[in-house]
């Protein structure tokens, strides 16, 4: 599988165990208004890391957290590269 | 069988945790700088006459860089985890105004830093995982005054606040966080209190005595069992009625 269909799978599911209604998931898709709250994002993160093997925000230099979904894929593409 | 690690578990309190923890049926992964001899043999006891588990992992609690490759490692070898107890504290006492900067740094690290960091990590596998427990063991100082511990004291009266919004951030996942707040205990980390220092705080308590390792062990037990699954957010006094 994809980063990207791990993702978006990911997302899906969080949103239907935490009750949420999603947004279509287009790139530019800003995540605050995905319809999942912060700890929705940060269960995202934690699933992503047994899924991928990898947590890039732990890895990179700043604290910023991507804006888009696009970014946030492309974030992890480039980790597990 | 459910994983609960004990940080500083080799002796004192954490020992004590981790001996009640075994007893009560958990696997408890110890983590310490160094494997001590009481923890050694209580790994054999566990080992003979169950019904739980102790295991030992070293580890530098101070290595904060290192925590997450720490966890990983925990939940590659031992699988999801239920349970964490931030027990790992460093003490030194002495007036700040002559605290050496660097003895400053290194109780917030260990004592502050380091269980915030762990607690980061070991959360969002209890986040994937749908729950958990945290308990942190802080201290009666960190809500009331103890000259000479000032700097420690900080750190525990952290440990209170953090418990108290991380509960709130992480409870509809059904992951609860508490702390135990022990009095005075004989340990190690007590040995510099002298005879009369001793007695005063034993005449302070209202059960006029110090509580011991078991009584802060029993709270703890207490707090990871399902009987307590509706308790987060709050601290437990251990400190045989010292600050009632």
């Amino acid at each position: 599988m994809s980063v990207r269909t791990d993702v978006v799978s990911l997302f899906e599911q969080v949103a239907a165990q935490q009750k949420k209604k999603l947004a279509p998931l287009l790139d530019e898709l800003v995540l605050l208004d995905s319809g999942l709250d912060s700890l929705c994002l940060a269960i995202i993160v934690a699933r992503l890391e047994d899924t991928l093997g990898v947590d890039p925000f732990t890895a990179a230099q700043d604290a910023d957290f991507p804006v888009t979904l696009g970014e946030f894929i492309r974030f992890y593409d480039d980790a597990v590269r | 069988m459910r994983n609960v690690v004990v940080t500083g578990g080799s002796r004192g309190l954490g020992l004590g945790i981790a001996r009640k923890l075994t007893a009560a049926g958990y696997r408890v992964i110890a983590i310490a700088r160094k494997e001590s001899n009481q923890l050694t043999s209580a790994m054999e006891e566990a080992e003979r006459d169950g019904p739980g588990l102790l295991h030992f992992v070293p580890f530098d609690l101070a290595e904060i860089g290192e925590i997450r490759r720490l966890v990983t490692t925990l939940r590659k070898d031992f699988g999801p985890i239920y349970g964490l107890v931030n027990n790992a504290a460093i003490a030194f006492d002495g007036v700040l105004a002559i605290m050496h900067n660097s003895q400053i740094e290194h109780l917030v690290r260990v004592n502050t830093l380091s269980p915030i960091v762990l607690t980061k990590y070991i959360v969002r596998s209890m986040m994937a995982d749908g729950g958990g427990r945290i308990v942190n063991v802080a201290s009666v100082v960190g809500f009331t005054g103890y000259s000479g511990l000032s700097v420690y004291a900080a750190t525990k009266a952290s440990m209170l606040g953090f418990t108290r919004s991380l509960a709130r951030e992480v409870g509809r996942l059904g992951v609860t966080v508490n702390s135990v707040a022990p009095g005075f205990v004989d340990t190690a980390m007590t040995q510099n209190l002298d005879a009369e220092q001793r007695q005063q705080i034993e005449r302070r308590s209202a059960l006029r005595r110090l509580p011991d390792v078991d009584d802060v062990a029993n709270a703890v037990e207490f707090i990871l069992s399902d009987k307590a699954k509706s308790i987060t957010g709050t601290v437990i006094t251990v400190d045989a009625g010292n600050t009632a």
